[in-house]
């Protein structure tokens, strides 16, 4: 067994004696409001610490284990498959820790944060997406303006995910409006229970309220959690975003397996036969798993280069395009197929399992993180070399560009 | 197996990607387009030259020993070329049946022969609609063929043909010389796959299996066969990508590249990703072959691949508007080839079945 294996099983074993105690199929039974359930969470990342599992491919000098990115996705993968109360963190320790670490000035400060997140004891979030920018981040028009010898921050971001229990975030705002649009950004972290700082959840069309809008009034920064340069601050965004290059996927665009789609079909009749006779069922069968087949491959052989010591090629980027748009498809198949049955829903079943639910909450997978436009153009302009789209605002002055 | 390519299989790539690049002329394709009968010989030549006939033959028969994953990459290139001349597949095909038959004496007579590319192979296992029938309606009886195959790929120059038929007890896949039965040329919409309708009266043959077995290894060689061609449907799609981003790059309208157009570079995108996702599935079906995940794995490579040469055909053509429909141009070598590729070794509907059917265990 690879040296990758044999964590892996180790991993496997220690998820396995906590699961008891926090698997989704455990939680399941105990119907906790989502305040019980991120306190059991951060039980989870407590215990998950303690068993030396947390920040696996982080330096150990600032409390991770000093292992290398395989190491991470073999945990995660294995993790992932239990369920566990982890979705308040994702983002936290994804992307703003890891600048945290890389741009943090007083560095014992910055180890103390790291393992207060790692522990679940503290909640960082990313602070990008405004009403007026979400794909075109350097829209954004939250601003700082000096103040002695710090700053004062106005303005409002949105899609904030867990902020209502956030204690820090990242941000990302404009310090000059003279000047391009991309050039005129700065980068801060910024404390959630500030003075000036509000936080309102958003309900989203599946019911939950996972994201926030949240309003900055005259909030203080000081210069010392200013995060690179001034007018650096969309490098330092875009540094923010290439992060989480080598995270664990899932082919099925986080919604059910596809054994689930046989199983629902299974039971059910079309024109009084065996639903899975019908050679539409069958088609939508066929093809769902021949395009997860290819998906599922690519990620193996990523895994194999990385393994090798090569960087794996382009294509795991069409992961989460492919699968969550075919999710979707699929859900509502899964739905139709059911006929008036279908109608039954419960808004809070889980999305690997139900088909109600995946199908209402695919179109935020298919918008959060990059919509499937913005990663057609990504890979069309990465990867193809293919030409931007005409930019009219390139080149002008942020306060330049007409409204 | 590993799914990543070593140094010697990364060196079959490059090189018959080269060798193609400087032997396969366009304007001879078009020729070859008008012409029954005909396949692209300098291609042939250059196959037997290169040793990719020997490729999959076993060592102790005068081939190389090497097997489907080589035999991919070799088809890639020549997809992607649309290179001319159906037998490298079906001569797989042939090979891997005398093969895992077991017949050493079948296997000593022809292999050698398969591998220095003096027999060439034919594989004629569909009648009517069936690429495989259940009960086919040509007989074997008393070492005899009686029966027809339509359009066999290959057919009107090979020399060997594997042949599913009846036989006394179920099913049979049998040998036969194609010195003993007619063939009748078929003039299709492209000529160089060299179609044929195969006519068989009292034809000698030799049965490599029966019943069951027989069912498994027809199964087994046209999944096999159907992951040389997945190979090669990839090529043909990853040169119409390349193509297609080209032009896209090239071409201006309305004062700027038409790739800036989102309407065509997202069409671009969606090309790029079925090549990858089919590509990623062919990579796995040839590393699994042998193992009890192959056939899944096949059907996974031939549906994406499939999917992947049929939009790639489509949308270049698109993209290219009016010099894209043009004879010269020749982007319908392309079309065309999509098309005979998305038939032989049996369609869509079929492979969806036979994949639901190893998935579900429910059968059409």
């Amino acid at each position: 067994m690879s040296e990758i294996e044999t964590y892996r099983a180790k991993a496997r074993a220690w998820l396995e004696s906590v699961a008891p105690k926090y698997s989704r199929a455990a939680r399941g039974k105990l119907n906790l409001t989502v305040e019980e359930d991120l306190a059991l969470g951060r039980q989870y990342m407590a215990e998950k610490f303690d068993a030396g599992f947390a920040g696996i491919n982080w330096p150990t000098e600032i409390g991770g284990q000093g292992l290398s990115n395989m190491h991470k996705i073999a945990y995660d993968s294995e993790e992932m498959q239990f369920g566990m109360p982890n979705v308040y963190f994702g983002i936290s320790l994804g992307m703003p820790i890891p600048i945290l670490i890389h741009y943090g000035q007083d560095r014992a400060w910055v180890k103390e944060r790291v393992i207060k997140a790692l522990r679940g004891e503290e909640i960082w979030c990313q602070l990008f997406s405004e009403p007026s920018g979400g794909s075109d981040l350097a829209a954004l028009r939250t601003k700082a303006e000096p103040d002695g010898n710090g700053w004062r921050m106005t303005g409002q971001k949105i899609w904030t995910s867990w902020a209502q229990y956030c204690d820090y975030g990242v941000i990302v705002v404009r310090t000059d409006p003279t000047v391009e649009k991309h050039k005129g950004l700065t980068y801060f972290w910024v404390d959630m229970r500030a003075e000036g700082v509000e936080v309102r959840p958003i309900k989203l069309a599946g019911g939950d309220s996972h994201v926030n809008e949240v309003f900055f009034d005259a909030v203080r920064l000081e210069d010392s959690q200013r995060m690179g340069e001034v007018g650096g601050g969309f490098g330092v965004a875009l540094h923010t975003l290439m992060i989480e290059r080598y995270i664990a996927t899932d082919s099925a665009g986080f919604g059910p397996h596809l054994d689930l789609f046989v199983d629902t079909a299974r039971d059910l009749a079309i024109n009084g036969k065996p639903a899975l006779k019908d050679g539409r069922i069958r088609s939508a069968i066929a093809r769902n798993h021949a395009m997860r087949a290819g998906l599922d491959s690519i990620t193996k052989r990523a895994f194999a280069m990385m393994q090798a010591g090569m960087q794996p090629g382009p294509e795991g980027s069409l992961q989460k395009l492919v699968a969550v748009r075919s999710r979707q498809k699929l859900s509502e198949m899964a739905l139709d197929l059911q006929g008036n049955q279908a109608f039954d829903f419960d808004p809070h079943a889980y999305v690997k399992e139900d088909w109600g639910t995946s199908w209402l909450n695919a179109p935020t997978g298919r918008i959060a993180g990059g919509s499937d436009e913005v990663l057609l153009n990504t890979i069309a302009e990465k990867v193809l070399g293919l030409p931007q789209d005409h930019r009219p605002d390139k080149g002008v002055p942020f306060n330049a560009i007409p409204a | 197996m590993s799914i990543l390519y070593d140094e010697g299989q990364q060196a079959i790539a490059t090189e018959s990607r080269r060798v193609l690049d400087a032997r396969v002329a366009k304007d001879r394709l078009l020729k070859l387009l008008e012409q029954v009968g005909e396949h692209d010989a300098t291609f042939w030549d250059t196959a037997v030259e290169q040793g990719w006939t020997a490729l999959a033959v076993p060592e102790e028969h005068g081939g190389l020993g090497l097997g489907l994953v080589e035999l991919g990459l070799v088809a890639q290139a020549s997809g992607a070329a649309t290179a001319g001349a159906p037998f490298l597949t079906p001569g797989y095909g042939v090979t891997h049946a005398l093969v895992a038959a077991g017949n050493a004496d079948l296997a000593a007579k022809y292999l050698p022969q398969i591998a220095s590319g003096d027999v060439r192979g034919a594989v004629a296992f569909a009648e009517g609609t069936d690429i495989l029938p259940a009960t086919p309606a040509t007989k074997f009886a008393d070492g005899k063929l009686t029966g027809s195959k339509p359009a066999v790929p290959g057919a009107i120059k090979a020399e060997l043909a594997l042949v599913w038929a009846s036989g006394a007890n179920g099913p049979v896949l049998a040998i036969a010389e194609l010195a003993g039965a007619e063939r009748k040329p078929v003039s299709s919409f492209d000529n160089s796959r060299l179609y044929a309708d195969l006519t068989f009266a009292g034809t000698p043959a030799t049965i490599l299996a029966e019943g069951a077995a027989a069912l498994d290894l027809a199964r087994e060689v046209l999944a096999r066969m159907a992951v040389v061609t997945a190979h090669e449907q990839v090529g043909g799609s990853e040169a119409l990508l390349h193509i297609a981003r080209d032009y896209a790059v090239m071409r201006k309208a309305f004062g700027q590249p038409i790739g800036a157009f989102q309407s065509v570079k997202h069409r671009i995108a969606e090309m790029y990703g079925l090549v990858e996702i089919a590509r990623a599935n062919c990579i796995h079906a040839a590393a699994v072959a042998g193992t009890d995940e192959f056939l899944v794995a096949a059907a996974d490579a031939r549906l994406t691949a499939t999917e992947a040469y049929d939009t790639c055909a489509r949308d270049c053509v698109q993209i290219h508007g009016g010099i894209g429909v043009t004879w010269e141009q020749g982007l319908h070598l392309h079309m065309r080839r999509a098309r005979s590729l998305a038939i032989e070794q049996g369609n869509l509907l079929f492979w969806e079945d036979l994949l639901v059917e190893k998935l579900t265990g429910e059968a059409a």
